[in-house]
């Protein structure tokens, strides 16, 4: 009931960047990776585990790093450049829009990246 | 065998990368096979003026440090099939690629390009001397200000001393009613000053501010001028002989008017 997240990677160390990720700055961390903040075009993060961004979205997320296909990506506007999870990757179509939207969760679902509204786990 | 051809001006912001896409885009448009190269790492633009800054997984540093196959940084166009792009590193440094790592990118890219388009970075030190090593010719842009024509004087030297002989010139952002007045320089000014052969000149157009924040070269714009001035310059590149534009052309009808009373 308290874990919804797979035990290897509640137990793996996480980081908090208490500042917004601007262009050219990266974090490469094997765990979780929180930024208290944006994460602007051309910043990049690649994480062993989860990432959660609170602040705008809008660099490129690797989660999962080194494989692991349970690693999520969330942020509270996630309007990334390129999300990657694990070995998967994807890109918004071009000329999309992004309107409000309520904080959304990258995760792989069949084989394929998926991103949804965000929901706390119950 | 292809070329390599540079795009340097020594000063920013007088439309390098804006030159590079919109001149590789051209060439691609006349059924060459074009690569562009972004050698400025860790400022790197011209993914985002082409749009395809959300198509990047691997870089230039990862191509030549073998992180990757060559191809597999290679970007396809969204909209030309025969254009691509090798962008630069953003989270690296310049020294994170050799004067030899770039020759030798650049002896393997132009065996399957006919052009190979390097986006130099602002300035003389370690990343101008990167673009220029692998380059056989080079383009030098510069604006009609005298602060940009300085930095073109240098670097036209900078290029003489490297082997590079006899660069050709682009001057950009022209505004023709600001060099009818005499606020502005004019061609022959520049040329005066530069000494070398003029490759196109292209006028200043509020065209070059949308389509860059669109991410849509404005070669791809029938309508636009600098749209044609570039193209004009493609066409020049590959041996056509393509008179420069009339930079009056936009003056309108009290505009011909005037000028018809003038020539009386």
């Amino acid at each position: 009931m308290i874990n919804r997240w797979p035990q290897n990677l509640t137990n793996k160390p996480t980081i908090l960047y208490e500042k917004s990720l601007r262009s050219g700055q990266n974090i490469n961390f094997d765990g979780n990776v929180v930024v208290l903040g944006d994460v602007n075009p051309g910043a990049e993060i690649v994480a062993g585990g989860h990432i959660l961004v609170m602040g705008r979205l809008r660099g490129v997320v690797h989660a999962g790093a080194a494989g692991d296909e349970d690693a999520t990506i969330t942020a509270l506007s996630f309007a990334p450049t390129q999300v990657r999870i694990a070995s998967h990757i994807t890109r918004p179509p071009d000329g999309g829009e992004y309107g409000d939207r309520p904080p959304e969760i990258a995760r792989i679902r069949d084989d394929n990246v998926v991103i949804e509204e965000y929901q706390p786990p119950r | 065998m292809g070329k390599v051809i540079v795009i340097t001006s020594g000063k920013g912001g007088v439309g390098k990368t804006t030159t590079t896409a919109n001149v590789g885009t051209a060439l691609a448009m006349l059924g060459k096979k074009v690569v562009m190269v972004d050698t400025d790492i860790g400022l790197r633009n011209l993914d985002v003026v082409l749009g395809l800054e959300n198509r990047i997984v691997y870089d230039l540093v990862d191509a030549v440090r073998g992180n990757c196959r060559l191809k597999q940084a290679l970007i396809k166009d969204k909209r030309l099939e025969n254009l691509f792009l090798l962008p630069a590193a953003q989270t690296k440094d310049k020294t994170a690629v050799s004067t030899d790592q770039m020759t030798e990118l650049c002896e393997k890219l132009k065996e399957e390009f006919d052009y190979v388009i390097i986006d130099c970075p602002a300035g003389i030190e370690h990343g101008f001397k990167n673009a220029i090593a692998g380059a056989e010719s080079a383009v030098v842009v510069t604006t009609p200000e005298v602060s940009a024509v300085r930095d073109a004087d240098r670097i036209i030297g900078l290029l003489e001393a490297a082997g590079i002989g006899a660069p050709l010139l682009i001057i950009n952002r022209i505004r023709a009613n600001m060099v009818r007045t005499g606020d502005m320089m004019g061609v022959e000014d520049i040329l005066d000053i530069l000494a070398v052969d003029l490759l196109g000149i292209v006028p200043d157009d509020d065209a070059i501010v949308i389509s860059t924040n669109k991410g849509e070269p404005t070669v791809f714009d029938d309508n636009s001028r600098p749209g044609l001035a570039f193209r004009n310059i493609a066409r020049r590149i590959n041996g056509e002989d393509v008179p420069l534009m009339n930079l009056d052309e936009k003056q309108g009808f009290f505009g011909k008017l005037k000028s018809l009373f003038k020539s009386e």
